[in-house]
């Protein structure tokens, strides 16, 4: 079982996270500050770390570069109040962590939990993606459906990818916006659905089974027919 | 009050120090003209005296003692008011023929200079107390001659050129004393004006400004300078001030709301599917006033970042490009004709994500609002500004309502049923003022045409790689690219 350290210094959203993540199929250990951080942080064996910007005494950002200087390379998700205007957040998504702005929803933070565990696992560069009867050829550039190929703009191509990538996870709407579009902020109006909509009829026509499901709440899921 | 402010002040004792070398040097100055002029002058009348002596000497070799006893007499008795002073007198220095009665007694020692003041019935007529110098002779045949001259003259003028220094130092240290204490007095006024104003500031509030001479120097420049940071800092605290007005007014109806329905829910007995639904109706309600609240601190942190912190170089034209692609399917959807026109404009120095939201922000208004086609331009303004403008052919806004548009939480009346928090346009408002740039809501007519005009880019970077945009080539890939059949 994968094991996710969450550092949260407020008990109770501690414990929201702990079980939203406990659901998601992860074991979870708490570090209530800094110094618990860095000490579990360093010896368990980790499959992401979410830490908290504003701990006791200390920026969660300070944790995560000290892990770094450590040599532990687990993905950190970093939750901050201060949104995307601070600079340092931006440098952390250049450096190719996540983070996620409080106030944020549970889904939507195990959502990115899950793309970051699976970040840590071996990455193949496939050229062929295949989810049921659908399939990608990512050298060509081709998508077919059950045979018959599909005739998607560029943008719709990449956002199918994505899905496929992502086979059987939940995505958000901002994970979408920030890796599809590398928009990174809320544009307050429902663009991804209505791309995901025109995806949608495009990979889901006719009597096939629909492959690509809304979760409530969060964002869409693409998988297999049961 | 004024006046110890003045001696305290730095800028006087600065002035002071100035006042003393300079007089220092203009004394040494001075000293240096009067010691030259009398050493010319007294070499001149040493000069005469030497060849006056000449000739007597020259009278002597020829005709002896007799003849020049008989030249010196015919002489002071064809000039009876003589500046020349001679005497002829044996070894004893009995005079024998002169214009002067006695022999010096200071003049017994031997040959050479002497200075000396002679009898008061010297020359009785001279208008003034003659100062004799002389030369010494001993002449082969051991009596004594002295040739000399009235050196009152000379006096007179070293006395004349010694007042004039000593009139033009005291002159110049006056003036100089003077002109010292009147600048320090300025520059005292000055500062105490400032001070004046920091202390009203500490005691009252941030209303407060220096005032200005309007002289344009140096000291209204930096008068305006902290004035229009007062000004900005008075903004940032206003900002903040409406922030929390804001959050109590638009943020504690909502919270209101939702605490009365769960109170409601809490007396009433328990029912499965109501109160699922009366949970999830609340988490996003709730998602809403969080929103709302991200945005407003949003703003107030642009408003309050520091200018150009993380600003790079960022392409308009491929900005509205993206922006447009983003926004492309949401304007298929309602059926609304979504175009981006682009001309070759320079870079602007700006942070590209916050310009992005911003142009977003801009589109997703044109959508909910114009209802009709949009055209999005990035086109030259004057010589090297860059203009983007967003433009919609729907009701667009009444001129009364155009500046109130801006402020946070402001809606039109006929927009309060489309999803929004009116925070949209103070945020692009905020990005605006960010990068020194002018935001306009101009009356397209029919529609609304949002313009924000970016000043150049101070420094022209030279950007290797980067290849001439060609105007209509990118307006042709975009128009195909952005204007596909609905």
């Amino acid at each position: 079982m994968r094991k996710v350290l969450v550092v949260e210094d407020d008990r109770e959203t501690a414990d929201q996270m702990a079980a939203c993540l406990a659901d998601g199929g992860y074991a979870v250990d708490l570090a209530l500050d800094g110094n618990e951080a860095l000490e579990r942080g360093r010896s368990g064996d980790y499959a992401v770390i979410t830490v908290d910007r504003l701990l006791p005494g200390i920026d969660g950002l300070q944790v995560v570069q000290h892990l770094r200087t450590k040599g532990v390379t687990t993905p950190a998700l970093i939750i901050s109040a201060l949104g995307e205007v601070d600079d340092r957040v931006r440098g952390l998504r250049a450096g190719g962590d996540d983070y996620l702005v409080k106030p944020f929803a549970l889904a939507e933070m195990l959502a990115r939990v899950d793309a970051l565990a699976r970040r840590s696992g071996v990455v193949v560069k496939e050229t062929l993606i295949r989810v049921a009867d659908l399939e990608m050829d990512l050298l060509a550039r081709r998508v077919k459906r059950g045979g018959a190929d599909l005739d998607l703009l560029p943008r719709e191509f990449q956002l199918l990818e994505y899905f496929m990538r992502n086979e059987g996870r939940v995505v958000s709407r901002a994970m979408l916006l920030a890796n599809v579009w590398d928009v990174h902020f809320d544009p307050m109006t429902n663009i991804v659905d209505v791309y995901v909509g025109r995806l949608r009829r495009k990979v889901d026509a006719g009597d096939a089974p629909p492959l690509i499901h809304t979760v409530r709440g969060v964002g869409f899921c693409l998988r297999a027919p049961q | 009050m004024l006046l110890s402010k003045t001696l305290r002040s730095s800028t006087f004792r600065l002035a002071i120090l100035y006042v003393c070398l300079f007089g220092a040097g203009v004394a040494g100055l001075f000293g240096y003209v009067y010691w030259s002029t009398t050493k010319y002058v007294k070499h001149r009348y040493d000069s005469i005296i030497i060849s006056e002596r000449g000739e007597q000497l020259n009278i002597f070799a020829q005709s002896g003692r007799e003849g020049l006893a008989r030249a010196l007499k015919s002489r002071s008795e064809s000039i009876p008011v003589d500046s020349d002073v001679y005497l002829l007198a044996d070894a004893d220095y009995a005079p024998i023929a002169g214009n002067l009665k006695d022999w010096p007694l200071a003049a017994h020692a031997g040959d050479g200079w002497i200075e000396f003041a002679p009898p008061p019935d010297w020359q009785p007529n001279a208008k003034h107390r003659p100062l004799l110098r002389a030369l010494l002779t001993t002449l082969p045949d051991g009596s004594h001659l002295l040739s000399g001259e009235d050196t009152h003259d000379m006096v007179a003028f070293a006395r004349t050129i010694n007042r004039g220094l000593a009139i033009g130092v005291l002159l110049f240290c006056l003036l100089a004393g003077g002109a010292g204490l009147s600048v320090t007095r300025r520059t005292v006024a000055r500062i105490e004006a400032v001070n004046a104003t920091s202390r009203a500031i500490m005691a009252s509030g941030l209303g407060k400004r220096i005032p200005t001479r309007g002289t344009k120097d140096e000291w209204d420049q930096l008068a305006q300078n902290l004035n229009s940071m007062l000004e900005r800092i008075e903004g940032l605290v206003r900002g903040i001030k409406e922030v929390s007005d804001n959050i109590a007014h638009d943020l504690r109806t909502p919270l209101m709301r939702m605490r009365g329905r769960l109170e409601v829910a809490l007396r009433a007995q328990r029912n499965g599917l109501a109160d699922e639904a009366l949970i999830a109706r609340t988490v996003t309600e709730l998602d809403e006033v969080l929103k709302t609240f991200s945005s407003l601190l949003r703003i107030s942190a642009v408003e309050a970042r520091e200018r150009t912190v993380g600003f790079g170089s960022v392409e308009l034209g491929k900005l509205a490009a993206e922006v447009t692609d983003l926004f492309d399917a949401a304007a298929e959807e309602r059926g609304i004709h979504l175009r981006c026109t682009v001309s070759s404009v320079p870079p602007v120095l700006g942070d590209r994500d916050l310009l992005f939201e911003t142009l977003s922000n801009l589109i997703d208004n044109a959508l909910k609002h114009g209802q009709s086609d949009i055209e999005v331009r990035v086109e030259p303004d004057g010589l090297t500004g860059v203009r983007l403008k967003v433009r919609d052919h729907g009701p667009g806004i009444p001129a009364a309502e155009r500046k109130n548009v801006l402020q946070r939480f402001y809606r039109l009346e006929r927009s309060r049923t489309t999803p929004g928090n009116g925070l949209g346009l103070s945020l692009v408002q905020a990005v605006a003022q960010l990068h020194g740039a002018e935001l306009a809501l101009v009356d397209a007519a029919p529609g609304l045409s949002v313009e924000i005009k970016f000043p150049a880019l101070a420094t022209a970077e030279a950007r290797p790689g980067a290849a001439p945009v060609h105007a209509p080539q990118v307006a042709a890939e975009l128009g195909a690219q952005a204007t596909r059949p609905v």
